[in-house]
């Protein structure tokens, strides 16, 4: 008896149990998977998750129980699986996929391998080591009530990194030190306080008033020379030696510095000035229905609290902290802790009242400062099932049946509810992983940025290797090496320094991926404030092209948005632990013509 | 705390659920009392979604009994459960998914219940059904203000038919609120709120949807709407031949049984007064048993709505879902 089912392709029927494959991800579309592929016949199975179980996970990864909270993703569902049907053989691994015991050998040895991923990090890289193994991978997505389901094979389709996606949300230094004007930039600014006091010292997260903003000093006679106010000793080391007095904190935040912010008179002449708030005058601000002692989830998350009761939760909140700092060198911010989640909540509402700004409910204020996306058990359902019949083609090697899918919300434009593309999305001749020859351009400025600055930056975070060597062409040296100890000494060197200048050609070759790209390095210097530090452009027509037309959407070109500018930039870091599976592939594609509405986005 | 009130370990628990279709939308589902008729392959994707999603309480109805095959394509089943009766069979693993919500198994044949039965529901779910109890459970839905839905899977094509009443419903719609100036002169930034937006959408009753051969009704209203989807067509070919055979298709029968659908279509076909080539032979190939990934699809879609049904949030698909069994997309469609 089995369960493989009629009414597909006959040599399908009879590849099914003989098959290996890989799940990447055990969250919403990782449990589903699994339970299709185990109903439908598949008898060898593999999943990998670094994830352990939460409370939130439980409305829809249904393989996992109350009582599996903190154990490991993988390997409660690899049992949860065995429990209906204990012939299949099934092997969990609980770690990254980015690890170096998952090279390509590791994927060679699968028929398939389907992505359940929630993060563009991961999903770059299984892109990279399905293409380096050639090996098909259906890559899938949900967020909210739409989805997507795309089948990528080397030679035969797109890959996940042929189009540029859209950059991670990132807000200027200045506008969240000294004009914030939306909710979110108080929201920052409270996550940034929280790591200033309690959490790991980083330069790039100050709260203090920034004197070097630029707008500050448009008129050349630059009213705040002296920083007096800016250099004090660390933040975390003041809050100490106060011994985290909350009304001395409170007082210091809210009041002394919004008074020096008020000083930079250059700031508030097209602005609505900030008005500085005392610990003493925070108390009277109470709103008419007292709902301080009103504890239902309604009173305490949905409503937005009056500044009295931010002032008091501050102030608890700093209590809590306190306590759970002593013993420790620093707290993580984590938005299901609850002081730390009362305390950003409280911060940010204080700070929009000062500028004028809407405040939010605590529940609202998780969303953005957790960046929690959505998520349901129907989409992922859905989805699911989706990938599954696909893999049922792939087996076959039947890719001219896989379009990509996607699911979406009804509207009136289409009577779509799942929409196929009409064919197989076509590579991007320029994309700079798939193409014969990846090649980029980068734009960078050579007598600034160090070495490790363009490893950490452009060759990790923006260019996705996991563990780069880099060779000057022509001149044979060694820039960068993933042997430990051989190439530490060229950390802190400026790129000029070693000869890479405008016009060096810098060959990466990152071995895990198997994925050897060529740099043509071009100077470049940032000239206005929101510049970016850097640009990365795989084709040089697309830049003429896009500098032409600027206004563009998101583009086709490589250019990133501004990502780090010393401490000038902040970042929203998308929290990529908390909804691990049902992911939120963040692209903006075309759909047939049939289909109007065709863009699933994370909605920030 | 009042009942009505979400404790503090349901928002926790619906936490990513109640940031898409807020919380009013949770109260009204956690207030809901669903029947389901038929927990096979179909019935248990949909039982899994609608667990999930925290309603009140749900009665799960079939009188059949699990085969072997049944619990290797069922996850609601354990290997001991073969030869026992379905409904009492998937009440462990069901509670398991939630165990907030009631769960009650009844084995009973559904067509021996009388009206009754049916009138203490907020929606009923069929899979599973004849056409002609499929209908007598919408007229007592319709006399009683409950809404109702039908689906099933035969192979890789799937279909499901709603009757959502006179269903009112809130969408939420971001506008931006104009500049205001303030007392100085200078401007602040547009503020955007959400509005909550009513509408309503008019279901026809199920047998204006649902009209086959020999019932002597008229499908004038049918047959004169432009640009039809074939499945739908399809659609009514198998529940023809469910209702001829009281089975569905049987893959160890196979060349009979497509030669009986080949029939019923032709006549379904002519019924309507379409051409015999726009529904393929090939396809009656494709309807033989129920499968896994299809049922998944189908329960997400059927489970989508019910939850919309309830929770009176966003706006339903139309009354017919149909889903492409060559390229796996899937259209809304509105019949009668
Ligand atoms: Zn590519």
């Amino acid at each position: 008896m089995s369960s493989v089912p009629y009414s597909i392709d006959p040599r399908a029927r009879e590849l099914i149990p003989k098959s290996k494959v890989l799940v990447v991800g055990a969250g919403g579309i990782g449990c589903e998977v699994l339970k299709n592929l185990a109903l439908s016949g598949f008898e060898d199975i593999e999943i990998i998750d670094l994830d352990t179980i939460d409370v939130s996970n439980l409305n829809r990864q249904f393989l996992f129980r109350k009582e599996h909270v903190g154990k490991p993703k993988a390997v409660v569902a690899r049992e949860s699986i065995l429990a209906h049907n204990p012939n299949i053989k099934i092997k969990a691994y609980h770690d990254s996929v980015l690890s170096s015991d998952y090279g390509v050998n590791f994927f060679k040895k699968f028929s398939l391998v389907l992505n359940a991923l929630d993060n563009r990090t991961a999903r770059n890289h299984v892109n990279r080591m399905c293409l380096a193994a050639d090996i098909p991978l259906i890559e899938s997505g949900t967020s909210g009530y739409s989805g997507q389901v795309e089948l990528i094979k080397k030679g035969v389709t797109q890959c996940y990194e042929c189009l540029p996606k859209p950059p991670q949300r990132t807000f200027p230094g200045c506008t969240i030190r000294n004009t914030p004007s939306e909710p979110v930039h108080c929201i920052v600014w409270g996550k940034h306080l929280f790591n200033q006091l309690f959490g790991e010292d980083d330069p790039d997260q100050d709260v203090s008033p920034d004197a070097e903003d630029p707008e500050a000093k448009l008129d050349g006679k630059n009213s705040v020379t002296d920083s007096g106010n800016i250099k004090r000793v660390s933040t975390k080391q003041w809050a100490q030696d106060v011994d985290y007095d909350a009304e001395k904190l409170f007082n210091k935040f809210f009041n002394e510095d919004i008074k020096y912010l008020l000083s930079m008179e250059n700031l508030w002449k097209n602005r609505t000035p900030p008005k500085p708030l005392s610990w003493k005058d925070a108390q009277d601000l109470v709103t008419d229905e007292n709902t301080n002692n009103d504890s239902s989830v309604r009173a305490v998350d949905m409503e937005v609290w009056s500044i009295a009761k931010c002032s008091k939760v501050f102030s608890e909140s700093i209590n809590l902290l306190q306590h759970d700092l002593k013993g420790k060198s620093y707290l993580v911010w984590d938005k299901d802790d609850k002081p730390a989640m009362d305390f950003v909540t409280a911060c940010a509402n204080v700070r929009a009242y000062i500028f004028s700004i809407a405040q939010k409910s605590r529940f609202q204020i998780k969303s953005i400062a957790g960046n929690i996306i959505p998520a349901i058990a129907t989409a992922n359902a859905i989805i699911a099932g989706l990938v599954v019949l696909y893999a049922f083609r792939l087996l076959v090697e039947d890719y001219e049946k896989c379009n990509s899918i996607y699911l979406r919300p009804k509207s009136v434009h289409s009577k779509f509810v799942l929409a196929a593309d009409k064919q197989l999305s076509k590579a991007n001749p320029n994309c700079y992983v798939c193409s014969p020859q990846p090649f980029v351009n980068v734009f960078v400025n050579v007598n600034k940025l160090t070495v490790k600055e363009f490893e950490t930056e452009l060759l990790k975070k923006h260019l996705n290797m996991v563990a780069p060597d880099v060779v000057l062409d022509g001149k044979g040296v060694m820039v960068i090496s993933s042997e430990e100890g051989e190439t530490e000494a060229n950390n802190d060197k400026i790129l000029s320094e070693l000869g890479i200048v405008d016009g060096s050609i810098l060959k990466c070759d990152d071995f895990l991926q198997n994925y050897e790209l060529t740099v043509l390095v071009n100077q470049y210097e940032a000239v206005e404030k929101d510049d970016p530090l850097y640009k990365v452009v795989a084709n040089p027509e697309e830049l003429k092209a896009k500098e032409s037309k600027k206004a563009t959407e998101n583009g086709a070109s490589e250019q990133k948005e501004p990502e780090s500018d010393e401490d000038d930039i902040v970042c929203m870091e998308s929290n990529t632990s908390e909804d691990p599976q049902e992911g939120s592939s963040s692209k903006r594609r075309k759909l047939n013509e049939d289909s109007d509405d065709d863009i699933v986005e994370v909605p920030l | 705390m009042s009942e009505k009130q979400l404790s503090a370990v349901e928002a926790e628990l619906y936490d990513r659920q109640i940031r898409l279709w807020g919380i009013e939308s949770q109260e009204r589902l956690r207030a809901a009392n669903i029947l389901l008729i038929g927990i096979r392959g179909l019935g248990s994707e949909i039982a899994k979604n609608i667990l999930l999603s925290g309603i009140n309480s749900l009665v799960v109805l079939d009188d059949g009994i699990v085969t072997e095959e049944e619990q290797l394509k069922n996850f609601l089943l354990s290997k001991d459960s073969i030869g026992k009766k379905i409904a009492e069979e998937v009440l462990l693993k069901a509670q398991a998914l939630n165990p907030l919500v009631k769960i009650s198994a009844d084995t009973s044949s559904p067509t021996s219940k009388d009206g009754t039965f049916f009138e203490d529901f907020t929606i009923i779910i069929a899979t599973g059904l004849k056409t002609d109890f499929l209908l007598k459970i919408d007229k007592i839905c319709r006399s009683k203000k409950i809404k109702f839905i039908a689906g099933d899977v035969f192979g890789t094509f799937g279909f499901s038919v709603a009757d959502f009443l006179n269903h009112e419903y809130f969408e939420d719609q971001v506008k931006l609120i104009a500049k205001k100036r303030a007392h100085d002169g200078t401007e602040t930034k547009p503020e955007k709120e959400t509005v909550k937006v009513k509408s309503e959408i008019i279901y026809p009753e199920l047998n204006k949807v649902i009209i086959l051969p020999n019932t002597k009704q008229s499908v004038e209203h049918i047959k004169k709407v432009k640009r039809r989807n074939e499945y739908f067509f399809l659609m009514l070919t198998l529940l023809e031949f469910r209702d001829r055979q009281e089975r569905n298709p049987d893959i160890s029968n196979k060349e009979k049984d497509i030669k009986v659908l080949q029939e019923i279509k032709s006549e379904i076909l002519d019924l309507y007064g379409i051409d015999q080539e726009k529904l393929d032979d090939g396809l009656l190939e494709l309807v033989f048993g129920e499968i896994v990934p299809v049922c998944a699809v189908l329960g997400g879609v059927i489970a989508q709505e019910v939850i919309k049904a309830v929770s009176l949030k966003e706006a339903p698909i139309n009354n017919v879902f149909l889903f492409d069994p060559l390229t796996y997309s899937g259209k809304e469609e509105t019949v009668g």
